[in-house]
């Protein structure tokens, strides 16, 4: 029995853009792809690209970051911080040999859930594309 | 080529000041091509240094390794200074430590020795064999001469010059409080054609090539210890509170590590190759680094270590930073 790949998303939004975005899209009732696993933070700038790795090892199949729009921030400029960092961070991995398609990033306003559920759609269909993250996921998971 | 007397008596010099606490140069190593880093403390002792193209070790790693216990109450602590010999490549290390305020700049003497490149242990290795007494090496235009084991042998300079020599840009050196010999015509450039040469890759072929190479890797943290920019009181991977990377050696976190160690050094990486050189399984970390070295050229215009005015990379960003790939 051969089922379709379902991948495993961990989304990082930030608390005061894109996660309420998020809440608006569940508010609108408009219908997203379940794969994902938000994680609130407190700004872009938060997001340790370390999470990313630990997120790719420990079974999730893409990941996602989402922020406020540049000039938007609600500290001013975390999400410039975080742009720069994942910018870097996805071409490591590339070079490493990740599908970058597993690293998303995007910008979602408060306002925004119907961006919000297009970034979802996108970000699933990506990480489905590039197939099961098989690469450097831990073996032994409770060791 | 330096004039070892010159070196010595401008290391004795700085020693006999009041104001310096020790001296970090080279000194002849026990065995095999490569020199041996020295601490001396004592204007006698500075007889023992060298420079000569075994001197490829990078003492701006141990400026800032000391330890630096609490003193006990009512005494002061010793705010001398530390004097460090420095190749063009090194000296871009104390840049970039002087950019991150590792230490401040009257706080360190630092001599300049321009270099017209360093001998590979490997690649002589594999030209001469190995050795267990110390081999002496001359320049001689463009050849090195060897001194093994009483024999002399001569081979072509192209050839055995380090990797970081072949492409070397600053072999003067950027910061110096003094120069001990005359500088040196730069002739080397950097194309990055290696970097290119890799992308050109799969991304399944990529993967299979570092899944080799970091399913080696024995998580000695010899690239880590050696590196002049990680000079964390706490370094991230050995941290068990939160545990970033298990100790376990699979190729999970292997390549965890790796990458966590890249990405550390993406935008302070100043290409001394210490962490190749002493990388006990041969796993190429340098390619890693200089696909980071490249992207933030392109990508940011920033080199690591050639001003000390710099604002560090990812402690600053620009409005207008590329964003191509964000939806």
């Amino acid at each position: 029995m051969s089922e379709e790949f379902e991948p495993n998303i961990v989304a990082f939004l930030c608390n005061w853009c894109s996660y309420a975005g998020a809440d608006l899209a569940g508010t609108s009732r408009m219908h997203y792809l379940p794969n994902i696993k938000i994680i609130r933070v407190m700004c872009s700038g938060r997001v340790n690209p370390l999470f990313l790795v630990n997120a790719l090892q420990q079974g999730a199949d893409g990941v996602l970051i989402s922020g406020c729009h540049p000039g938007d921030c609600h500290y001013l400029e975390g999400n410039f911080y975080a742009r720069r960092r994942f910018m870097l961070m996805r071409k490591l991995l590339e070079h490493v040999g990740v599908d970058p398609g597993r690293v998303n990033m995007s910008w979602v306003s408060a306002s925004e859930g119907a961006k919000f559920k297009e970034v979802i759609d996108e970000t699933v269909a990506k990480a489905k594309e590039a197939g099961p993250m098989e690469q450097f996921r831990r073996r032994q998971l409770n060791w | 080529m330096v004039d070892e007397k010159k070196l010595r008596e401008k290391a004795k010099e700085v020693l006999a000041r009041d104001d310096v606490r020790r001296l970090i140069g080279w000194k002849r190593g026990t065995y095999g091509y490569e020199s041996a880093p020295v601490v001396i403390k004592d204007a006698s002792e500075a007889e023992e240094l060298i420079f000569d193209p075994t001197c490829v070790q990078n003492p701006a790693s141990f400026i800032t390794l000391e330890e630096k216990p609490p003193v006990p109450r009512g005494q002061e602590p010793d705010t001398r200074k530390v004097a460090v010999m420095v190749k063009g490549c090194d000296s871009r290390a104390v840049v970039q430590q002087l950019v991150e305020k590792a230490y401040p700049r009257d706080g360190v003497i630092v001599l300049g020795v321009p270099c017209t490149g360093v001998v590979d242990r490997r690649k002589a290795q594999k030209m001469f064999g190995d050795t267990s007494e110390p081999v002496l090496i001359k320049e001689e235009g463009d050849k090195f001469v060897f001194t093994i084991d009483g024999e002399t042998k001569e081979g072509p300079r192209a050839e055995l010059l380090a990797d970081k020599c072949v492409r070397c840009r600053f072999p003067n050196p950027l910061v110096y409080d003094e120069l001990v010999a005359d500088e040196v015509a730069v002739w080397g450039a950097d194309e990055f054609t290696d970097v290119d040469e890799f992308e050109k890759k799969s991304p399944e072929e990529k993967w299979k090539f570092w899944e080799e190479q970091f399913s080696k890797c024995i998580r000695c943290y010899s690239c880590r210890n050696v590196c002049p920019m990680c000079y964390c009181l706490e370094c991230v991977v050995t941290k068990q509170r939160p545990q970033w990377t298990r100790r376990s050696t699979d190729v999970s976190e292997n390549t965890a590590y790796h990458i966590q160690r890249a990405w550390h050094l993406s935008g302070r990486c100043i290409e001394c190759g210490e962490c190749e050189r002493v990388c006990p399984v041969d796993i190429p970390i340098m390619t890693l680094n200089r696909k980071m070295t490249r992207d933030v050229k392109e990508m940011f215009s920033f080199e690591p270590g050639i001003d000390v005015e710099a604002e560090p990379l990812l402690s600053c960003y620009n409005p207008q930073d590329p964003e191509e790939y964000i939806m």
